[in-house]
């Protein structure tokens, strides 16, 4: 017998209904597993660089205070009087190795200088380059006296540039001249060799 | 409907939690604990090396010889003392036979020039003594060779001597004298 329309059919689900419905909650429980697993791993990374945070900051304060306590134990007085020492003896070393004698260039002059010649007035400066210029006014019995000085000055070489002027004839037929030269720097630097006269006596305590 | 909700929110706080603290602390605050424990550790290397050493140059001083290096602080003091210097200076002078008729500081020096040109850090104070006298030339000469073998370093600078009949000089000279700054 045939089912008038009107009636309405069975109301037992589907079969494929029921499949899809059960997907879908798989898929559901699936992706709550995977959130809740990066939750967990998230807030255990936290906890964890929380921890190494604080494990960092306790090691750094211990080693302020190590380091603190290495400053304490560092002598600066000490140390201050060892680069004084230093700047000391690289000064010295400097200083001594441009220390000037001028005694070696008046032992050079009066080896120079023949006996009839006179020198009236002398002036020897240093400039700032350690130039040592020499300018001298004189008189000589002669100009054969003066041409024998001008070849002893010639004869030193660490008497250089020598130039005599002014040379004029006086009355008593002797010469009168000025000199100007330039003064090899190692003429006047120190030796200890310098013969000494008398032991140094300018201290300062 | 819940069983939807509670994970998306979880993921947002998952994610919320990661870039407001995890993120920024591994960042900025480990990041700079890490960094201040290594200056620290490269400070106390350097610290102990500078112990060393500081042991090291102490023995070596104490290697030398006392005596010289009383010598040297003679040579190059701690202070100017130009006083002293013209105390000692006078003292020659009448030792030698040269009268002095004035001695007076004439100024402090330019800073000396060192090897390299860097006079502004030249440890080396220096000052310019001017004196006059007059004597023989004998006693000039005695009184330049103290000045050259003092103690106390002594470099004359400027030198005039004007003769006379008499064999009496009249000498004036500059003479720098130094000391460690």
């Amino acid at each position: 017998m045939a089912v008038p329309p009107t009636i309405p059919t069975s109301f037992v689900p589907h079969p494929g209904g029921s499949e899809a419905r059960r997907a879908t909650t798989d898929l559901t429980g699936a992706f709550g597993f995977f959130t809740y697993f990066v939750f967990a791993i998230i807030v255990l990374s936290a906890f964890a660089v929380f921890g190494y945070d604080r494990l960092l900051a306790a090691q750094q304060k211990s080693k302020d205070e190590q380091l603190a306590a290495a400053e304490a134990q560092l002598d600066l007085a000490t140390v201050n009087g060892i680069v004084r020492l230093r700047d000391r003896l690289a000064s010295g070393q400097t200083l001594l190795n441009k220390h000037v004698a001028l005694s070696n260039f008046f032992h050079a002059l009066e080896k120079a200088l023949p006996q009839n010649m006179r020198l009236s007035q002398m002036h020897i400066s240093m400039d700032s380059n350690g130039k040592v210029m020499l300018t001298a006014t004189g008189n000589a019995k002669s100009f054969n006296t003066l041409a024998q000085a001008s070849d002893a000055f010639a004869a030193d070489m660490r008497i250089k540039d020598v130039i005599f002027s002014d040379i004029t004839v006086t009355a008593s037929n002797s010469v009168s001249f000025a000199l100007t030269a330039t003064l090899d720097p190692e003429l006047i630097a120190f030796a200890p060799a310098t013969p000494a006269v008398e032991e140094a006596d300018i201290t300062t305590p | 409907m819940r069983s939807r909700v509670l994970p998306v929110l979880a993921l947002l706080l998952s994610v919320l939690i990661f870039f407001s603290y995890t993120k920024s602390v591994y960042e900025e605050s480990v990041a700079k604990h890490k960094e201040a424990i290594a200056a620290d550790l490269r400070a106390l290397a350097a610290a102990e090396d500078y112990a060393a050493r500081s042991g090291e140059l102490v023995a070596a001083q104490n290697a030398m010889d006392q005596d010289a290096l009383g010598r040297l602080l003679k040579m190059l003091p701690d202070s100017v003392n130009n006083v002293r210097s013209i105390l000692d200076l006078d003292g020659l002078a009448a030792r030698t036979g040269v009268a002095i008729s004035s001695i007076d500081v004439s100024r402090e020096s330019a800073a000396q020039a060192t090897e390299d040109g860097a006079s502004a850090q030249s440890p080396v104070g220096s000052v310019e003594l001017s004196l006059s006298g007059k004597g023989t030339y004998a006693a000039f000469q005695k009184f330049l060779q103290g000045i050259e073998t003092s103690q106390r370093l002594l470099d004359i600078t400027d030198l005039t001597i004007i003769g006379s009949d008499t064999g009496v000089y009249t000498y004036q000279m500059t003479a720098r004298l130094y000391w460690l700054r």
